[in-house]
């Protein structure tokens, strides 16, 4: 008894591990909703959505999704402990990392982005090159003239886009030190997370009237799912173990609840719920706070999962926190 | 107002209103209708709204509004992660820092002002209120209101620390709890108001 | 007794922020329905052609005393657990009277200043700025004027204490104060409706 005490007292059993900092919550947030922004746009050019309006944001949006892809990936890269051999990873592929998974996938990520992003040359490109993309433009009407074309580029981007916001979430539950990370449904919150993240900005870009109602509709029914995977997430927790009980209470009621009801839930789902429900409805004209708000409280949720993540623990034999 | 617009949508047709004949001069009355503001709550009915919220507070946390107190914290925070020791050394802010064990940003006040912002927000959302402009009277320029919001805010700054709160904290919360100091106040603030209003009539009217 | 539910341990200092959230969002929400969220408003009650600021203020004061007095009364709330600031009089009116020049520059008070400013007015959103100036300012200065602070303390006092009085009695005479003011903001609104700008 004394002998299994002290050997999971150890340093060496459960060693300490690296603290995360604002570095990833930031790349989770930005790479969840970059995936949210190709499954969107993916979804108008396979339904053939995007034809219902000359300006259809899906165009518009993969070219931000490239630049917050790129700063996530920034971030991604500062915290990293070797940074001069980041190149290693895309010299291997490990089928059971999800550090080696997403490398590749980010990879695939760019290209597919561009393509949609390609397919409608932004009116203000055309002008300040004068003429030099001529034949950029003409390929780019020839493959959306295609169904064909458009489509696969649509299926290809809501496969990927399935495949990055998987990731954010896998990453985190495959570090099975984490008691809260070690749900099964985490992928499936920062999933839906980052589609309603997604769909506010596009709504909140969106000049397109119909496009823009359509928009906020989806962020409202994603929030709503989300809520709903709160919780699942939740029960799943408390079904699980004491340790895992003690992490969801740490973000229901404990350290972290006060960020986690008032930034995630409060400012974050439900405010912004009401004000969009009332607007799609046509009570009140829409507002660009209410996608803003959806949107913090996306980024919001990765740091208190990050965080708090990071203070849930195991038991000892004793049923006491393990020291780290 | 919100009546007329909802139901020709929500019929489909347009028997509320027979002179709507045709399809875009609705859609036109009632786009001007959706951004046209609603109007404000009738005073007692806002009041008595306002004073459950405060009994609310009372009884289930016993302690009354504020608002003053969560932009001291806020500065306390900002001042002791520019100087540590200049605000370590400083009473005011040492009141507002605590014992260092957390961040004077987990404050009860803080907490209930963001509460304050969402709901002012939220009202000013489902009443079509929100917009992008600047309140004052006809005969003073928008450079010259913006330039007394600053000064009028930065007095009350001073006048709100030196009280111990502000109409919220001190005048409403005072005022119901019968504090000496809370009626005080108040009288003052009123005193003090009138006092100055012929000054800045410019402003206003 | 079983209320202040936090004073009583029905939830933590975590929860209690939540609470606060809360009561907050009640807060604002009721300030922005009573018009607090635009100057001209608040301070149309200076040139007493609008008498809405003092109608609500009462009016919340009134509803907030009476319910806690009979909440106490019922055995519900226990009083002497609700926090009630200390009294240090001299600060206190100078400090109201200096509040209530910046009411009337500024146009409006803390609370009102964040409801305007999540409306989106510019001069709202300037005002708070102000007021993280001002009391930055205080704060430097804090040191010179310590003693004056924290002169004529009076400790936590409350009227009927101060005028040896039941509880019942001011109540009741705040309530016609109340009444009385009402009828009076009523007529200088009449009274004074021309000043009311177009």
């Amino acid at each position: 008894m004394l002998e299994l005490t002290t050997t999971r007292h150890n340093p060496m059993i459960d060693p300490t591990l690296h603290v995360w900092g604002w570095e990833i919550p930031v790349y989770l947030f930005l790479g969840g909703m970059v995936a949210g922004i190709m499954i969107i746009s993916g979804y108008f050019l396979f339904s053939g959505r995007h034809r219902a309006s000359t300006q259809c944001s899906c165009f518009q949006v993969p070219l931000v999704g490239i630049a917050l892809l790129t700063l996530g990936m920034l971030a991604l890269f500062l915290d990293l402990e070797h940074k001069p051999f980041t190149w290693r990873l895309y010299t291997t592929f490990e089928i059971k990392s999800p550090m080696s998974w997403g490398a590749w996938i980010l990879v695939l990520v760019y290209p597919a982005l561009a393509a949609v992003a390609a397919l409608r040359i932004p009116e203000s490109w055309r002008i300040a090159f004068k003429g030099r993309l001529a034949r950029l433009v003409l390929f780019s009407e020839r493959i959306r003239g295609s169904a064909a074309a458009t489509k696969t580029i649509g299926i290809v981007n809501m496969l990927l886009g399935g495949l990055l916001g998987i990731y954010t979430g896998v990453l985190l539950s495959a570090l099975g030190a984490r008691p809260l990370w070690s749900s099964s449904i985490l992928w499936l919150l920062f999933v839906v997370s980052g589609l309603s993240s997604a769909a506010a900005f596009a709504h909140m870009i969106a000049r397109d009237p119909y496009e823009r109602v359509l928009l906020a509709k989806a962020d409202n029914g994603f929030l709503i799912f989300e809520l709903f995977v709160f919780a699942l997430f939740f029960i799943g927790l408390a079904s699980t173990s004491e340790a895992h009980l003690r992490a969801a209470q740490l973000l229901l009621g404990g350290a972290f609840a006060p960020a986690f009801w008032v930034f995630v839930i409060g400012l974050g789902i439900i405010i912004p719920l009401i004000v969009q429900l009332m607007a799609v409805n046509g009570k009140i004209p829409h507002t660009p706070m209410a996608p803003i708000l959806v949107m913090g409280g996306g980024l919001a949720l990765r740091f208190v999962i990050v965080s708090a993540g990071q203070f849930s623990h195991w038991m000892n034999a004793h049923g006491l926190p393990l020291p780290f | 107002m919100n009546a007329v617009v909802a139901l020709p949508s929500r019929n489909g047709g347009f028997e509320e209103g027979p002179e709507m004949s045709i399809l875009s001069s609705a859609a036109a009355i009632a786009d001007h209708a959706l951004h046209k503001e609603r109007p404000y709550w009738h005073p007692y009915a806002a009041g008595i709204g306002l004073g459950l919220v405060l009994l609310l507070a009372f009884v289930i946390v016993g302690r009354g509004l504020g608002a003053s107190g969560a932009f001291s914290s806020l500065v306390a925070t900002v001042v002791h992660a520019v100087a540590p020791a200049h605000a370590e050394s400083n009473a005011f802010y040492g009141e507002y820092l605590g014992d260092g064990s957390k961040s004077p940003l987990l404050d009860w006040l803080v907490f209930e002002v963001m509460g304050v912002f969402a709901g002012g927000f939220l009202s000013g959302a489902l009443a079509g209120r929100l917009r992008i402009t600047v309140e004052k009277g006809p005969r003073i320029s928008t450079p010259g209101r913006l330039m007394l919001a600053f000064l009028g805010g930065f007095i009350m700054g001073v006048g709100a620390k030196l009280a111990r709160g502000c109409t919220s904290g001190q005048g409403l919360t005072g005022g119901a709890l019968l504090s000496v100091g809370g009626w005080a106040f108040m009288l003052c603030v009123f005193a003090g108001a009138y006092a100055t209003a012929y000054f800045v009539r410019r402003q206003w009217i | 007794m079983s209320a202040p539910f936090y004073k009583y341990g029905l939830f933590g200092d975590e929860i209690s922020l939540v609470m606060a959230f809360l009561i907050g969002i009640g807060f604002g929400f009721f300030l922005e329905r009573a018009g607090f969220g635009n100057a001209r408003k608040l301070a149309a009650q200076f040139y007493l052609y609008d008498m809405t600021v003092f109608k609500v203020m009462f009016t919340a004061i009134v509803t907030a005393m009476i319910g806690l007095y009979y909440l106490s009364v019922l055995g519900f709330v226990d009083l002497s657990l609700v926090y009630l600031s200390p009294t240090f009089l001299l600060p206190q009116v100078i400090g109201g009277l200096i509040l209530g020049v910046g009411f009337a520059v500024g146009g409006y008070c803390p609370g009102t200043s964040a409801v305007s400013a999540a409306t989106g007015r510019l001069d709202g959103m300037v005002f708070l700025l102000g007021i993280v100036a001002g009391i930055f300012f205080f704060g430097e200065v804090f040191p010179a004027i310590e003693s004056f602070y924290t002169t004529t303390p009076m400790g936590s006092v409350t009227l009927p204490q101060l005028f040896g009085v039941s509880y019942g009695l001011i109540l009741f005479l705040v309530v016609l104060m109340a009444l009385g003011g009402f009828l009076l903001a009523s007529w200088a609104e009449k009274k004074f409706a021309h000043l009311r700008p177009e």
